[in-house]
């Protein structure tokens, strides 16, 4: 028994785990100060990037010593590739955070819309189950859980398609327009995160099945027989 | 030119990269239900699998699983113990290699053999590589020869200049390639190596490995290694090995648990057993 080499990876998987507790954070933390119109807290989200990043280094250097010394092969390879994955997953998701918390900024004191900004409470209540099953699906290595990603991610889309539509129907006043194009990028950043949290579901099934596959593929949209369509 | 530039853009098939995929084997030797004991002892049983020419094919697995034992049977050393019984069939080039009408001389020319720890001849450098084609009266140019055979042996520039010297007088690992020299120098068709680089110092055990990536162009090399890692790096097939031992614990046997291209051997091994063992987690 490889004593050093299963304690290397247990802290690795913990650390990729408390990685995405921050980022559930951070997610939490950019759509309340989104909907509530809170600058101050956005500044914070901006700032707490830095501990998601901490994070992201901390466990690459990891990864890059266990890989130098303890030559894993076989599940063990493939923990590590997978942690590998997921960690810049998690570290990206924390970053379109930070884009909602700046654009959040530079909405500053133009009026709301109440309908859209219900929509992305829903799409941030969405993506938080996303990423938890993510994240519990990996620990305890659940292939048919982290396959759900796949339609969980489809509500996601489909939310994401009828924030578009909503800003199209906003009419021509050039403030409100400035704002509805911030917004779809605001329903773009919210659509990947839930794209990379169906990636770390890919993940899993790697690490599970030893054969790595996109649930979805994106330039087959018809895809494959068993696979459902995945938006871009 | 545009993504949309049909020529160009052949489309991605799943028929396409399977054609990619496709590995061209040629099987050089057959083995079928080898059973080999000692002193009516089996140590090695039930081992079918095929060996594919030029290609480095390993074998590994824990001490007493039966690897050097089996990896003796290529060239018919296990002949040499009067105790050993060698059952079941080994064909080679789709002969049977304990055929009746096989020599087992004709048969060690064309699959030589390296030993673990270098075994040079009292004698000189030179004197080592003509050994062979001397002894079995090969024709032709003696020099030229014992060129050929240290130059593809990477060993040529290091001994040039020393030709009449004792052997004796080579590092560790400037011995074993002049026994991997000697070998080639009887224009072998196998090379079988028994843990050729375990007694070696890392600079020599990576000369070593380079020269069987270099040698498997034109030989098929078989390897018996401890050292998992000089398996994933040097081999294109992976064998590994496992004792059973019997309800009693009075017997342990060699048995072949899982053959397969080396990637997947130490990335997605199918059996429980190779990847507990690979991955260290054995015993």
């Amino acid at each position: 028994m490889r004593l050093t080499l299963q304690e290397d990876l247990d802290q690795l998987e913990a650390a990729l785990q408390e990685e995405g507790e921050l980022v559930l954070r951070s997610l939490r933390g950019a759509l309340n100060a989104l909907v509530d119109g809170d600058t101050e807290l956005a500044d914070e989200v901006i700032a707490f990037d830095d501990e998601v990043d901490a994070r992201y280094y901390a466990i690459e250097e990891g990864i890059q010593s266990l890989l130098a010394r303890q030559t894993p092969v076989a599940a063990d390879l493939r923990l590590v590739l997978a942690i590998l994955h997921d960690n810049l997953h998690l570290e990206r998701m924390a970053d379109y955070c930070v884009t909602i918390a700046k654009l959040t900024k530079l909405v500053e004191g133009i009026a709301q819309d109440a309908t859209l900004l219900e929509g992305f409470e829903e799409m941030g209540r969405r993506l938080e189950e996303m990423i938890r099953v993510a994240l519990d699906s990996f620990a305890t290595r659940n292939l048919e859980q982290a396959e759900s990603l796949v339609h969980l991610d489809d509500l996601v889309d489909r939310a994401n398609r009828r924030v578009v539509g909503h800003v199209l129907g906003l009419g021509g006043d050039p403030e409100r327009r400035e704002w509805g194009l911030r917004m779809i990028i605001v329903s773009r950043c919210l659509e990947r995160i839930g794209d990379h949290a169906v990636d770390i579901g890919e993940q899993t099934a790697y690490l599970v099945t030893g054969e790595f596959r996109e649930f979805t593929d994106a330039s087959h949209p018809g895809g494959p027989p068993g696979t459902a369509p995945r938006e871009l | 030119m545009t993504v949309t530039d049909g020529a160009r853009m052949a489309p991605v098939t799943p028929e396409l990269l399977a054609e990619r995929a496709e590995v061209r084997r040629d099987t050089l030797f057959g083995v079928e239900d080898l059973r080999v004991s000692y002193a009516g002892v089996p140590a090695l049983e039930g081992v079918s699998l095929d060996i594919y020419r030029n290609g480095v094919t390993a074998f590994i697995g824990p001490s007493g699983c039966g690897k050097s034992t089996f990896i003796r049977c290529f060239n018919r050393m296990n002949d040499l113990i009067p105790s050993a019984l060698v059952e079941g069939r080994i064909s080679y080039h789709g002969v049977d290699l304990y055929g009746p009408d096989v020599d087992p001389v004709e048969v060690r020319k064309r699959i030589g053999m390296v030993f673990q720890k270098p075994n040079p001849f009292p004698k000189s450098i030179f004197d080592n590589i003509a050994f062979g084609p001397r002894v079995l009266r090969i024709d032709g140019a003696v020099d030229e020869r014992v060129e050929q055979a240290l130059r593809r042996a990477a060993l040529w520039d290091e001994v040039k200049d020393r030709l009449k010297e004792s052997a004796l007088s080579l590092s560790g690992g400037q011995q074993q390639r002049l026994c991997i020299a000697r070998c080639l120098a009887v224009e072998p068709d196998v090379i079988l190596m028994d843990e050729p680089a375990s007694a070696l110092d890392p600079i020599s055990t990576t000369a070593i490995e380079d020269l069987m990536h270099e040698l498997k162009e034109s030989y098929t090399i078989v390897i018996v290694t401890h050292n998992m890692q000089q398996a994933a790096r040097v081999a294109d097939m992976t064998a590994f090995f496992s004792v059973k031992v019997s309800d009693d614990g009075k017997r342990r046997t060699g048995i072949l648990v899982e053959y397969d291209e080396t990637p997947t051997i130490f990335t997605k091994p199918a059996d429980q057993r190779t990847e507990d063992y690979v991955t260290g987690r054995f015993g």
